[in-house]
């Protein structure tokens, strides 16, 4: 489902200088996979979620989702693709403030060229996460597990294949981590893709892959039988 | 995106920042009411400037006694202007079609029976009623043998009638006008308002030679109307009148004018200058103050999409293309400019409503202000909400979603 060829991603600092963030990442991973991928921090862990996520372009190399050629896509296609086929979840969940859980909820749906009943979509993502009676509640009144379950409904509601999730659980004490790594299984379980960046040793190791890198490449690729 | 989602979407995001976009509302609001407000009254006053000459006449010159004061019959004090300066205009003018010299002597009482009144009593020839088009609607006109005789024959506007008679007939009834018995003879069909605000259906008409002699014992006059064939000739007529009474009356520079000389163009011309000057200016007024509106609009348009660069970078990440992002802030714009012209149409509506029935100032509502409203507020959000648009969807999403 993700194939990226020779991916590089630099930034041009002050002229000349220049910041490698990813060098040559050759990386395929399956449909129906469940992958961590482990680095230090300022690593381009975030970087790479980006680029697979068609939010970002690398400077250099292929990827390839699901058969098309994102290096290829213009701006559209990119924004046409997010929509479709990616749900993002955040470490800072990033959802819109001073609007109910709903509305956040609905927000790909606004986007999507499908007609659908935008509403019941919507309540049925916030159900899924057991959020079903927190629906008119905004981003303030929710803690930050519900609010991260949220998201979640956010990133599920547009039935994409693939759900990227940077540090998920960064910001989560641990019976909410454990809540949404719960939920993140489920979808799995379900056939959904899912990639997950994380620090912590016990997250990663819910995951079926845990891929490492350092200074911008991959160094392991450990699959488990879960 | 369909238009419908572009409007909920401009929606939501305008009702987190009330204050906000009630404050962009306003500059629009001020701008499309003064607008309002200026198109409502220079159409009323246009209306009753276009009322007033034509019941002046189309083709009519009028001299006045008197110079000085622009408008109205004159003090009846004036005694500058006689039947025989009359009578050398006649002489000297071409293509005069009635002549009608007139005595007016204001503020008379009239009495009939028990009932009073009070109206301007006016001295004419015959010759008055082709010269101003109006005529006897019942009973006859003041005749020649009237003038001749000095005759006690006089005839009544509407107004009179209705004060003194009511619903009775008036004609052969004997009123008293400055201790003197009339007997009605005529009444004037009516005339309304003249350009002055006067009531023209306020007066009684008696012969000119009965007013001079039996009356006031005057020998001045106070208007002349001169009633030509052809419009054309207006000003140069009005040109030869005001020499010919320059030379009777030995006016020579620096003196002033003891006479006034009107025709419908010069008053037609006036109303228009005046018009197009107060026009001019508030229109001006409006202007700045809608672009004032636009730049304000822009300028938190601006400070609004840095600020919601968070959710510019969500939007994008699932999904808003570039273009939606751009109708989105060109929708809340473009929501508030029109809302705002069309809270500014109602305010000024209520303005004008208002000031017609307080100053009694002459208002006309018509469709027009909504239309520009329409217009003006559509362009206004289109110039000050396409730059803060275009930033905010030209943003990096992976550099908007840091925030
Ligand atoms: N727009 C940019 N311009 C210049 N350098 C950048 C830019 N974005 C990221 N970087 C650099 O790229 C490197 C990788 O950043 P990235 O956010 O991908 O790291 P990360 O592994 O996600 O780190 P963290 O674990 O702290 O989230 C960092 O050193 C960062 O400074
Ligand atoms: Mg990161």
């Amino acid at each position: 489902m993700i194939e990226l060829r020779n991916i590089s991603k630099k930034y041009k600092k002050n002229g000349p200088l220049e910041v490698k963030v990813l060098e040559d990442i050759n990386l395929e991973i399956g449909k129906g996979e469940f992958v961590a991928i482990m680095a230090p921090s300022g690593m381009g862990k975030s970087t790479l979620m980006n680029i697979i996520g068609c939010l970002d372009k690398p400077t250099s190399g292929e990827y390839f989702l699901d058969g098309a050629e994102v290096d290829k896509m213009n701006d559209d296609e990119l924004s046409r693709t997010r929509n479709k086929k990616i749900g993002f979840v955040f470490q800072s969940f990033n959802l819109l403030p001073k609007t109910t859980a709903l509305e956040n909820v609905e927000l790909p749906l606004i986007y999507s060229p499908d007609d659908v009943d935008i509403k019941a979509r919507a309540k049925a993502a916030l159900e899924s996460v057991g959020l079903g009676d927190r629906i008119d509640h905004i981003p303030s009144e929710l803690s930050g597990g519900q609010q991260q379950r949220v998201a979640i409904a956010r990133a599920l509601v547009n039935d994409p294949a693939l759900i990227l999730a940077d540090e998920p659980t960064g910001n989560l004490d641990t019976a909410s981590s454990a809540e949404v790594m719960n939920i993140f299984r489920r979808l799995n379980q379900d056939g959904r893709t899912i990639v997950l960046v994380t620090h912590e040793p016990d997250v990663a190791e819910q995951a079926k892959r845990i891929i490492r890198m350092k200074d911008g490449q991959v160094v392991n690729d450990e699959r488990r039988d879960a | 995106m369909s238009a419908g989602k572009i409007i909920s979407l401009s929606l939501k995001g305008l009702s987190k920042y009330r204050m906000r976009t009630f404050l962009m509302m306003l500059g629009i609001i001020i701008g499309i009411a003064t607008l309002t407000v200026i198109v409502s009254v220079s159409k009323g006053m246009q209306k009753k400037v276009m009322k007033g000459i034509r019941s002046f006449g189309p083709n009519a010159v009028m001299v006045s006694a008197g110079g000085g004061k622009m408008f109205g019959p004159p003090d009846d004090k004036v005694t500058t202007l006689t039947l025989e300066d009359a009578d050398a205009i006649r002489e000297s003018v071409k293509g005069i079609r009635a002549f009608s010299p007139f005595t007016v002597n204001l503020e008379q009482n009239i009495i009939y029976g028990s009932k009073n009144s009070t109206a301007p009593v006016v001295g004419v020839t015959p010759e008055f009623a082709d010269a101003w088009q109006w005529y006897a609607e019942k009973g006859e006109f003041l005749s020649d043998e009237d003038i001749a005789s000095m005759s006690k024959n006089c005839m009544l506007g509407r107004t009179v009638v209705s004060e003194l008679f009511g619903e009775q007939d008036p004609i052969g009834e004997t009123i008293r006008v400055n201790n003197t018995n009339f007997r009605v003879v005529g009444v004037l069909g009516r005339r309304g308002t003249s350009p002055h605000g006067m009531d023209m259906d306020r007066r009684v008409m008696v012969p000119i030679t009965t007013a001079m002699k039996r009356l006031y014992n005057i020998t001045h006059i106070g208007m002349i109307r001169i009633y030509l064939d052809d419009a054309s000739r207006l000003e140069e007529v009005s040109k030869t009148v005001t020499a010919i009474l320059k030379e009777r009356h030995h006016i020579k520079p620096p003196q002033e004018d003891d006479f006034r000389v009107t025709n419908t163009m010069s008053m037609a011309k006036m109303a228009k200058g005046v018009s197009k000057t107060l026009g001019t200016f508030l229109g001006l007024l409006s202007l700045i103050s809608l672009g004032i509106g636009g730049i304000v609009i822009a300028n938190i348009m601006f400070i609004s999409v840095n600020e919601r660069k968070k959710e510019i970078g969500i939007r994008r990440a699932f999904g808003a293309t570039a273009g939606d992002i751009k109708k989105q802030f060109l929708g809340e714009a473009l929501f508030v400019t029109i809302s705002g012209g069309f809270a500014g149409t109602v305010l000024g509506i209520v303005v004008s409503i208002g000031m017609a029935a307080i100053r009694k100032m002459p208002v006309e509502l018509s469709w027009e202000p909504f239309a520009l409203a329409v217009v003006f507020s559509t362009l206004v959000g289109l110039i000050a909400g396409i730059q803060p648009a275009k930033r905010a969807a030209a943003m990096d999403p992976v550099n908007a979603i840091r925030g």
